[in-house]
């Protein structure tokens, strides 16, 4: 029987992943957490086999008892600045694949500075979420060919969780994506762009606020899509957002202390629009295109009422890739690693997504 | 501590006030008593603005706009004053902008919203717009000296645009304006004159319909030259016609009135002398430019964005064609002329009742567009001369200074008219109360709003009655342009946008109602008859009776939909091109294109230019881009009658096709 271990199965995002993978009818679950109350009831409610386990993943042997037995190692516990490859280290060593919703470059690297051996034949596809995760995947259904311009605008008004804060928070600096910056023939342009206030964006309701900021994963999309000019920018329904991280990074303390103020602003953007997310972009293609290619530009979105749930989704669909053996062996994002068409098709018909359309 | 009282103690408020009020309206400042209404005393709207400046430079106090009303009485205006002294300068809604010098008086400088108007019009961008937006009069001069006048007049017209740098100014291509220096080449406009001092009388009418036809056809255009175009017919007899083209682009009608006057002051004296300016056109704008940065322009923007909602539409007139059907090469005026003791028991009459004679006569106008329209709830254009006070100068400065505001009217019905124009001075004083955002800013609003291009307020009223006493007096002689004879005095205008406009003004102590229209909108005998209901109206005011009667209105408040064309309804343009992704590389470019422009993302085919941010004179700087770069472009026109994406790329395809062979 095939096991599948869901660490953090009892969270905002882990609980989706679990209905999910329940319903693919793909193996037994093993449900891990700290707190065995919560675990046990999200076995109860889940149809099919599902076990709860009581796990601290900053515990060794906890953690290396959770992954012996699996087929692989789905996980959903954060945060991914602390977890990094731990996870993955111990579901490897346990002969298992990994897929974990969060984590990102960083926990790739991390992996890979000294890569356990069974990597060569195993898969651990990290960031398998909504952003980062389809926000690098999703854009390369529009490329057929080289493009002139590439646009991605994401976000939205969604609950954000302590734990994803602190994430939020922390996923700053360089390593992770430039404020300002667009992606310009080749090479990082800083101060490119400026934040868009009160503007109108196909998919997204009423008047929004967009920053521009080029994570890594969308630098390294244009790169690998041939792009002459990428622009990336997070989309808040309210200022609120944007101005509490400011503030935070603005002060030279711990980050802890400014959890609750980026929570309540995510509230306060709830409260305006009620809560949706949109993933929109749009691509035009170069001037010479490639043969075959149309000269159209060409769009997608997606939407959402539950970013994070949809997160959850996407862990479960890539748990499903690996299982289906396709996605190859080796530590890579899932953006780079899974089969796009695959992945929007199945999303298309998952009661989460509310749109999903490319003209 | 000394006891002795300093300059600015309270006592010396009033004293300061009442010299200003003396100087003003010409009246003994010791005779003007404490509860007297400056309205009372001969003061109107325009005397009030420079009121105001001079409160701000001898006293140093700012008054907030909506300090100072036409009622306000001697006592009040001193109490406002030490309100404001102890709020400390700009706490309320004083000009939260000081006027400064530019460093560069040659640098160019943007154009004031209504100069967008004209600028845009003058690219056919209007429905309802001429190649040139100006005005045009010609007036008769006798006892010239013919040998002298032509020198005379050169001369006058050069150390007039020394003294007045817009007699200088230029237009670019962009919707900019910049003065030329004195020297540059072309800078110093010179008049063009006529020599028909031998000619036949038939030689002569013929030539002044001639030179008449075209200067009232075609107007100065300051995107190729000077802004103003002088004539002089020297005619048999010692006669003679001075002919002025003027182009609102770079003047007012506040302007056109001190161009005469100082023209023929400096052509009656060659060593007559100007007093200097302080400041100049260029100045004033920049400064407007940064007051859009501050707390008053928003407090004002928002309270006329709060009103949008309920603004009514302009009166339901019956229209015999689409203003966007008609090509109108000029407007047709109506005149009549109410005589100067009529006028004076009318001026009488207003000041007893405590109402302007603008408010008076902007009350008639309503009362009859309200019975020609059939409803009394209506929304009203008006155009404003006044200038911010933002320096004492500023009154003298030829300059495209104009703005409009709009007025919403709602006539009560079983009123008399004195209770009518009670409301509506009261209605007006509200609304030029918060005139730091300027009517042509709110129509773009209100028309971004009701997703329509159709203009939001095409009938329109100007006042200037009062004016001519802030210029000062006009001269009646010219010196060798001999006397001034305004018994045949011919004009005309030309604005863009305007359907209806209503003037009143002042000549020669006589009030002057004029109605300027495109002729081809409406039904002749229709207009006939609101003219001739206009002065029946205002002769029954100047003789009293009229003030007290109640006044005969349509019952219903807005219009009853009637089958037929009316303007408060005209027809949007349906063409729905759709959304989504632009479908080809020219729409890509397109929206690129409107992204440099706008500084927003552009993504959808269906989306608009005006809900993206765009305005008007952006059109026009839109289409010279795409001209430029896909070789071809519709007009600014084509533009507003889908101005999607999808609708400009469908209008340039057209145009791309039709260039073909
Ligand atoms: N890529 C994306 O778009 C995306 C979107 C949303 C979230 N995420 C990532 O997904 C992760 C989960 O987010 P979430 O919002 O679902 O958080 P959450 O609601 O707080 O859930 C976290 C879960 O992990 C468990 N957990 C926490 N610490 C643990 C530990 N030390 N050992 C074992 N289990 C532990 C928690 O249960 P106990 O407290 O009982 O242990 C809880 O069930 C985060 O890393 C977040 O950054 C990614």
């Amino acid at each position: 029987m095939t096991v599948i271990g869901v660490l953090g199965g009892a969270g905002t995002v882990g609980r989706v992943a679990v209905d999910r993978l329940a319903g693919y009818g793909l193996g037994e679950l093993r449900i891990g957490g700290r707190d065995i109350d919560r675990v046990t009831a999200v076995c109860r409610a889940t149809p099919g086999a599902a076990v709860p386990v009581r796990v601290d993943l900053r515990d060794p042997d906890e953690l290396r008892a959770f992954c012996t037995g699996c087929r692989v190692v789905v996980n959903c516990a954060g945060p991914s600045y602390q977890v990094l490859d731990t996870v993955a280290r111990a579901a490897l060593a346990a002969g298992a694949d990994y897929v974990d919703a969060g984590g990102d470059l960083t926990a790739v690297e991390a992996l890979e500075s000294a890569a356990p051996p069974e990597l060569a034949e195993r898969a651990a596809v990290f960031s398998a979420g909504v952003m980062p995760g389809l926000s690098g995947l999703l854009p390369r259904l529009l490329a057929a060919g080289p493009l002139a311009r590439l646009d991605g605008y994401v976000g939205g008004a969604a609950r954000i969780s302590e734990l994803s804060a602190v994430d939020v928070l922390l996923t700053r600096g360089p390593r992770f994506g430039t404020a300002l910056a667009a992606w310009r023939d080749g090479r990082l342009a800083p101060g490119a762009l400026a934040p868009l206030h009160d503007v109108t964006l196909p998919g997204f309701a009423g008047r929004v606020h967009a920053w521009p900021f080029l994570s890594a994963e969308f630098a390294r999309l244009a790169t690998e899509l041939d792009v002459a000019e990428a622009r990336n920018y997070t989309v808040y329904v309210t200022d609120a957002i944007p101005r509490a991280l400011a503030e935070a990074w603005a002060d030279d303390g711990p980050i802890e202390r400014h959890v609750a103020a980026v929570v309540a602003a995510a509230e306060a953007d709830l409260a305006a629009t009620g809560p949706y997310y949109t993933l929109l972009f749009q691509a035009v293609p170069a001037a010479m295109p490639a043969p075959g290619q149309s000269k159209a530009p060409r769009r997608l979105i997606l939407r959402t009422p539950d970013s994070y749930a949809l997160s959850g989704v996407v862990a479960a669909i890539a748990t499903r890739e690996v299982l289906d053996g396709r996605v190859e062996p080796g530590a890579r994002s899932a953006a780079e690693c899974l089969d796009a068409a695959a992945v929007f098709a199945r999303l298309s018909g998952d009661p989460l997504v509310t749109q999903a359309e490319i003209r | 501590m000394s006891l002795s009282r300093g300059p600015h103690d309270d006592s010396s408020v009033e004293g300061e006030l009442s010299r200003i009020w003396g100087e003003l309206l010409d009246v003994d400042p010791d005779t003007i008593p404490a509860d007297a209404s400056f309205l009372r005393l001969g003061g109107d709207s325009v005397l009030a603005v420079r009121m105001s400046a001079m409160v701000r430079r001898r006293l140093a106090v700012e008054l907030a706009l909506s300090d100072v009303t036409v009622e306000i009485t001697l006592a009040q205006l001193a109490d406002a004053v030490r309100r404001r002294r102890t709020a400390g300068n700009g706490a309320h809604r004083a000009l939260p902008v000081e006027i400064e010098h530019r460093a560069d008086p040659s640098a160019p400088f943007p154009l004031m919203p209504l100069q967008q108007g004209y600028f845009v019009g003058q690219h056919d961008g209007w429905e309802l717009s001429y190649e040139s937006a100006h005005f045009y009069a010609d007036f008769g001069l006798t006892g010239l000296d013919g040998d002298e006048a032509a020198e005379a007049l050169e001369d006058a017209l050069a150390r007039l645009a020394l003294h007045q740098p817009m007699l200088r100014a230029r237009i670019t291509p962009q919707g900019e304006q910049y003065v030329l220096a004195p020297d540059a080449p072309g800078a110093i406009p010179r008049p063009r004159v006529y020599d028909l001092r031998e000619s036949t009388p038939q030689e002569v009418e013929a030539h002044l319909l001639a030179v008449r036809h075209e200067m009232r056809t075609t107007g100065p255009n300051p995107l190729h030259g000077p802004g103003l175009d002088v004539r002089l017919s020297l005619l048999p007899g010692d006669r003679g016609r001075l002919h002025t083209g003027e182009s609102l682009l770079i003047m007012d009608g506040w302007s056109a009135t001190l161009l005469n006057r100082e023209l023929l002051t400096l052509a009656a004296d060659w060593n007559a002398v100007l007093a200097p300016l302080d400041v100049d056109f260029g100045d004033y704008v920049t400064s407007l430019g940064r007051l859009r940065d501050s707390e008053p322009y928003a407090a004002d923007r928002d309270w006329w964005h709060a009103r949008l909602g309920d603004v009514p539409r302009p009166p339901a007139l019956p229209l015999r064609a689409d203003p966007r059907d008609v090509r109108a090469s000029t407007m047709e005026t109506l005149e009549n002329h109410v005589a100067a003791d009529r006028w004076a028991a009318l001026r009488d009459q207003c000041a007893s009742r405590e109402v302007t004679p603008s408010a008076a006569m902007l009350t008639a106008f309503a009362v009859v567009l309200a019975r020609w329209a059939g409803h009394r709830r209506m929304l009203l254009n008006s155009l404003q001369l006044n200038r911010l006070p933002l320096h004492p100068d500023i009154h003298r400065v030829i300059g495209a200074f104009a703005t409009t505001m709009l007025i919403p009217v709602e006539l009560a019905q079983g009123r008399t008219f004195a209770d009518l124009a009670g409301e509506i001075q009261r209605t007006f004083t509200e609304h030029a109360a918060h005139n730091l955002v300027s009517g042509v800013e709110v129509s773009r609003e209100l028309a971004r709003r009701r997703e329509t291009t159709r203009p939001v307020a095409p009938v329109v009223f100007q006042s200037t009655l009062g004016m001519d006493a802030a210029i000062g007096a006009q001269a009646e002689s010219a010196g060798p342009l001999g006397d001034l004879n305004f018994d045949d005095f011919h004009h005309q205008l030309r604005t863009p946008q305007v359907a209806l406009e209503a003037r009143f003004y002042e000549m020669r102590d006589e009030l002057v109602l004029v109605f300027s229209l495109v002729a081809e909108l409406f039904h002749t005998e229709q207009v006939d008859a609101a003219f001739a209901d206009l002065l029946a109206l205002v002769e029954t005011l100047a003789d009293g009776p009229g003030w007290d009667r109640i006044v005969d209105l349509p019952a219903a408040a807005a219009p009853d939909p009637v089958p037929g064309l009316t303007l408060d309804r005209l027809p949007e343009h349906d063409a729905d091109h759709g959304d989504g992704p632009p479908v080809d590389e020219l729409e890509q470019r397109i929206c690129t294109v409107w992204e440099e422009i706008l500084g927003v993302p552009v993504l959808d085919r269906g989306a608009g230019f005006f809900a993206l941010g765009g305005d008007s004179l952006l059109v026009v700087r839109t289409l010279a881009r795409i001209a430029k770069e896909v070789g071809g472009a519709p007009s600014v026109r084509e533009f507003l009658n889908a101005p999607t994406v999808a609708g400009v790329a469908a209008a340039v395809r057209a145009r791309l096709a039709d260039a073909r062979p």
